[in-house]
C-alpha cells in the first residue's frame, strides 16, 4: 500500500490487518477519529470557544495542535452513536474473521453499563435515555456475544413495543420521533429476541406500504423521498416479517440498480455522490430482492477498496472513508466491509443482509431468509 | 428569550443562581470499550442537567440550561425532550399561539436549525412546537428558505411533506392527521415545485414533491378534472425531458403517473421514440419546425440516444405484446446491455429472457 506523501492511490486489496487494529481504537482515545466525517462537518458549524476555535481541514487531525479540544467536541457529539460504533466495529471484525480482537468481557460490561433501569431499553452511552438504535446495537451485540441471558427480555420487549404507535409506525423512544428506521430497529429487535408474536404485524407492515413511492422505493415517513437506506429498513423488515408481497420487485431492484454511477460507487438517492455506506445500504436491499446481479460487483468492490485508507495522512490507519481520498470512520469501515461480504469476496465470513449481523449467527438461531449474496470468491 | 451562552461565560458551577442545585456527575465506571472525555463546559452543564432531572424541577432556567447542552450537542435527545416538557409545563393552557415563551422558542429553532440543519432532534421539536402555534404557513415560508440554501436536504423535505399532511392531510396521509383541514396550505405548492424544478430539473426531491402534491394526497381544489391535470402533468414531465433527456427523476416521474392512473405507457411512445435513437442527420429542418406541444424534440444538443427513452420504449412495446413488438423490445434491451447500460448488463439479460418465455408462451397459444 502507498505510504508516499502523495494522495490517496487504490489499493486492490482488503487491508484486513489494518482494518482490525484501525477498529482496536474502540478502546482507545484516538478512537474519536473513528466517527464519520459528516459529524466532523457538523461539528465544523457547530459554534465553538472562542480562544479553540476548529481547525478549518478535518481530514489532518495528525498535524492539528488543536486536537485534543476537537476530540473532546467530536466525543461528546458523538455520544449519542457510542453504543451503535461498539456494534459496528465488532461486526465489521466478525466479518473480517477476528470477532476476538476486541475483549469480550469489557464489551458486555459496556452494554449493560448502557442499560437504562427506568425505561427498560438501552441507550447509546451510560446515562443516557434508552432509544430503539442503540436497544437494537445492544441486542445485536449481546446475541453476537452469546450474553442474551445477561438482560431482562421481557422489559426490553415492553419498552419497544410501547413505542409503536396507532399508525404502525414505531417512535425512537418516548419523546416521539417516528422513522421507519425505527420500525427496522423494532422489528428486527423483537426476531432476535423471538419475540415477533407480541407484534401487531399488520399495522406494522400496513405503514410500510403506506411508505412505498411511485419509483417503487420507500421514505422515512409516509409521503417522503425514496432514499437507499430507507429502502433497506423497509425491505428488510418485510423479509423478516415475511411479507415481502408488497414489494414491487421489479420496479425497487432497477431502482437500486439505478444507484450504481459510473465510477462503481452507489448513491443514496438520484444525482446524489456515490457513499461508500450505500454499498451496504443498496446491496442489501438487492441481496433481500435476489438482485445483487443487476449491478456490476467488480466494478463495486474496487469503489469499496479505493476508499480504504490510503495516501499521507491515514496511510497506516487502516478504516474505510465514505469515498476515496476522504478521512476514514468506524461506520463506512462496517459498511464497506459488510457491501465486500455480500459481493463474495474471498476470505470474509458471511453476512446476513437482513440482520447485518454474521449469518452463522443468524443461522443458528434458525431466522434465516431468503436472500441470496455473490458466491464467495476463493482468495 | 432564553440567552445564548457564551463560552467565555462562567460555568454553571459558578453561577449564584444555581447554588441551591447539587451537581450530579457522570457514571464513571471505567470502561475501557468507551473512555470518556469531556470538556469541562460539557461536564459542568450536563452535571446540572442530570440533577435537574432527578429533582424533577421544571422552570425558566431549566430552558437556559438545556439550551445550553444542545447548543454543545445538538444530538442530546434527552436535553431536548426535557426541554420540552419543561416548556410545556411552563405554557398555560390552552396555550395563546402568541405566548411569548412559546414565540421565542420558534426564533430560536428557526437560528438552531439552520446550525444543526442535519440533525434529527431539531425537526422533531419543531414539529412537537407547530401543533402548540398552529401556524403552519410560517413553518412552509421557514422551509422554503431552508430549502434555498440546500435543496435536497432530506429532513426539510420530509418536515414539509409531514406540514401539509398533517395540516392540510387528505387521503393517505392524513390518517394521523389534523381534523381542521387547510386547504390554503396547498395553494402555492405547485409554483414552489415549478421554481425549485426551473432551478435543477435533476431535483429528485422536487419531483419526489411534485407526485406528492398532485396525487398522492387527495384532489386539491380546482384540480377535479382529473384527466385535465394528467394531460397538464404528461406534458409537463415531457418538457422537462426535452430540456435535459438524460434525467432518470423526470422519466420515473413519468412513469409514475402513467402508472398512478393506469393509462398504457404506449400513449408516450411517440416522445420517447424521438430520444430513443441515435439523432438522424437526414431528418429534414422543416421535420424538426413542427412544434408539437404533445411530443416535444430533444435539442440539437442533446446526447442521444438516451438510456431511459430506450427503457420506456421497450417496456411499452413489451405491454403492447406480440410477436414484432417483443422482439422490437429485445432489441433495445440488447443493445442497453452491450452498448449503452453496460453497468446493468444482467438487468438487461433478465427483461429479455423474461420476453423470450413470453413469446414463447405466445407461439405455442398460436399453434394451439
Amino acid at each position: 500500500m502507498a505510504t508516499s506523501e502523495s494522495s490517496s492511490s487504490a489499493t486492490d486489496k482488503l487491508l484486513v490487518d489494518l482494518h482490525v487494529s484501525y477498529i482496536q481504537k474502540l478502546g482507545e482515545r484516538s478512537y474519536l477519529t473513528l466517527f464519520p466525517s459528516f459529524l466532523l462537518d457538523h461539528l465544523q458549524s457547530h459554534p465553538q470557544p472562542p480562544p479553540n476555535p476548529l481547525a478549518p481541514n478535518p481530514i489532518s487531525p495528525q498535524s492539528n495542535p488543536r486536537k485534543q479540544n476537537k476530540d473532546d467536541l467530536t466525543y461528546h457529539l458523538t455520544a449519542h452513536l457510542r453504543l451503535n460504533a461498539v456494534y459496528w466495529g465488532f461486526t465489521a471484525l466478525s466479518i473480517l474473521g477476528r470477532p476476538d480482537a476486541l475483549d469480550r468481557e469489557e464489551m458486555v460490561a459496556f452494554v449493560m453499563s448502557c442499560w437504562d433501569e427506568e425505561a427498560g431499553g438501552f441507550g447509546a452511552h451510560p446515562d443516557h435515555d434508552a432509544h430503539l438504535l442503540s436497544t437494537l446495537s445492544a441486542i445485536q451485540i449481546l446475541v453476537m456475544q452469546n450474553a442474551v441471558d445477561r438482560m431482562d427480555v421481557d422489559r426490553v420487549t415492553k419498552f419497544i413495543l410501547s413505542l409503536q404507535q396507532p399508525s404502525g409506525v414505531f417512535a425512537g423512544d418516548r419523546f416521539g420521533e417516528c422513522d421507519t428506521r425505527f420500525l427496522y430497529c423494532a422489528v428486527n429487535a423483537l426476531s432476535l429476541l423471538g419475540r415477533l408474536d407480541a407484534l401487531d404485524r399488520e399495522r406494522t407492515v400496513g405503514y410500510i406500504e403506506r411508505c412505498r413511492n411511485y419509483d417503487g422505493g420507500f421514505g422515512s415517513r409516509v409521503g417522503a423521498e425514496s432514499h437507499s437506506a430507507q429502502v433497506f429498513v423497509c425491505v428488510a423488515a418485510l423479509a423478516i416479517l415475511d411479507r415481502l408481497d408488497v414489494v414491487d420487485v421489479d420496479t425497487l431492484g432497477f431502482w437500486l440498480a439505478e444507484r450504481q454511477l459510473p465510477n462503481g460507487g452507489l448513491n443514496g438517492r438520484p444525482e446524489k455522490l456515490a457513499d461508500v455506506c450505500y454499498s451496504f445500504w443498496v446491496l442489501s436491499a438487492l441481496s433481500v430482492l435476489n438482485k445483487v446481479p443487476w449491478i456490476d460487483s467488480d466494478k463495486l468492490s474496487e469503489f469499496i477498496l479505493s476508499a480504504q485508507a490510503s495516501g499521507s495522512y491515514n496511510a497506516e490507519s487502516g478504516g474505510i472513508a465514505d469515498r476515496p481520498g476522504d478521512m476514514v470512520d468506524v461506520f463506512h469501515t462496517h459498511f464497506g466491509i459488510a457491501g465486500l461480504s455480500i459481493l463474495g469476496y474471498p476470505g470474509l465470513i458471511d453476512l446476513d443482509p437482513v440482520y447485518c449481523m454474521p449469518a452463522h449467527v443468524i443461522e443458528a438461531k434458525g431466522l434465516r431468509k431468503g436472500w441470496k449474496a455473490l458466491e464467495r470468491r476463493q482468495g | 428569550m432564553p440567552k445564548k451562552p457564551q463560552y467565555d461565560e462562567p460555568l454553571f458551577a459558578e453561577l449564584p443562581e444555581w447554588a441551591d442545585v447539587k451537581p450530579v456527575e457522570q457514571y464513571e465506571g471505567v470502561n475501557p470499550v468507551a473512555p470518556i472525555f469531556y470538556t469541562p463546559e460539557y461536564t459542568d452543564a450536563t452535571n446540572y442537567f442530570r440533577a435537574i432531572v432527578q429533582s424533577g424541577e421544571k422552570s425558566a432556567r431549566v430552558l437556559d440550561l438545556t439550551e445550553n447542552i444542545i447548543r454543545q450537542n445538538p444530538a442530546h435527545y434527552s436535553a431536548w425532550q426535557y426541554r420540552y416538557e419543561t416548556l410545556i409545563a411552563l405554557l398555560p393552557t390552552p396555550t395563546p399561539s402568541s405566548h411569548p415563551l412559546l414565540t421565542a422558542e420558534v426564533e430560536l429553532m428557526d437560528e438552531l436549525a439552520v446550525l444543526f440543519l442535519k440533525t434529527y432532534q431539531v425537526w422533531h421539536h419543531r414539529r412537537l412546537l407547530v401543533q402548540i402555534t398552529r401556524e403552519p404557513q410560517r413553518e412552509l415560508a421557514f422551509i422554503k428558505k431552508g430549502l434555498e440554501a440546500d435543496s435536497k436536504n432530506y429532513h426539510t423535505w420530509s418536515y414539509r411533506q409531514w406540514i401539509l399532511g398533517f395540516f392540510g392531510g387528505k387521503g393517505s396521509i392524513s390518517k394521523d392527521g389534523d381534523e381542521e383541514i387547510d386547504e390554503d396550505l396547498w395553494a402555492s405548492e405547485l409554483d414552489f415545485v415549478d421554481v425549485l424544478l426551473a432551478n435543477d430539473v435533476r431535483n429528485n426531491s422536487a419531483w419526489h414533491h411534485r407526485f406528492f402534491v398532485v396525487w398522492a394526497c387527495g384532489v386539491r381544489e380546482g384540480e377535479e378534472d382529473r384527466d385535465r391535470v394528467l394531460k397538464r402533468e404528461l406534458i409537463y414531465s415531457k418538457q422537462s425531458i426535452s430540456l435535459a433527456p438524460s434525467n432518470p427523476s423526470a422519466w420515473n416521474y413519468l412513469r409514475g403517473i402513467l402508472t398512478h392512473t393506469h393509462t398504457p405507457f404506449p400513449l408516450v411512445s411517440t416522445f420517447a421514440q424521438a430520444y430513443a435513437y441515435p439523432r438522424d442527420p437526414q431528418a429534414s429542418d422543416k421535420q424538426r419546425e413542427i412544434v408539437d406541444l404533445e411530443n416535444p424534440l430533444p435539442s440539437d444538443t442533446a446526447e442521444l440516444p438516451c438510456a431511459e427513452a430506450m427503457e420506456f420504449l421497450a417496456d411499452a412495446w413489451e405491454s403492447e405484446g406480440g410477436q414484432d413488438k417483443i422482439e422490437a423490445a429485445v432489441k433495445m434491451w440488447t443493445s442497453l446491455a452491450n452498448e449503452r447500460d453496460v453497468m446493468r448488463k444482467k438487468y438487461w439479460e433478465h427483461r429479455i429472457r423474461d420476453a423470450h418465455v413470453a413469446l414463447r408462451g405466445e407461439l405455442k397459444k398460436k399453434a394451439a
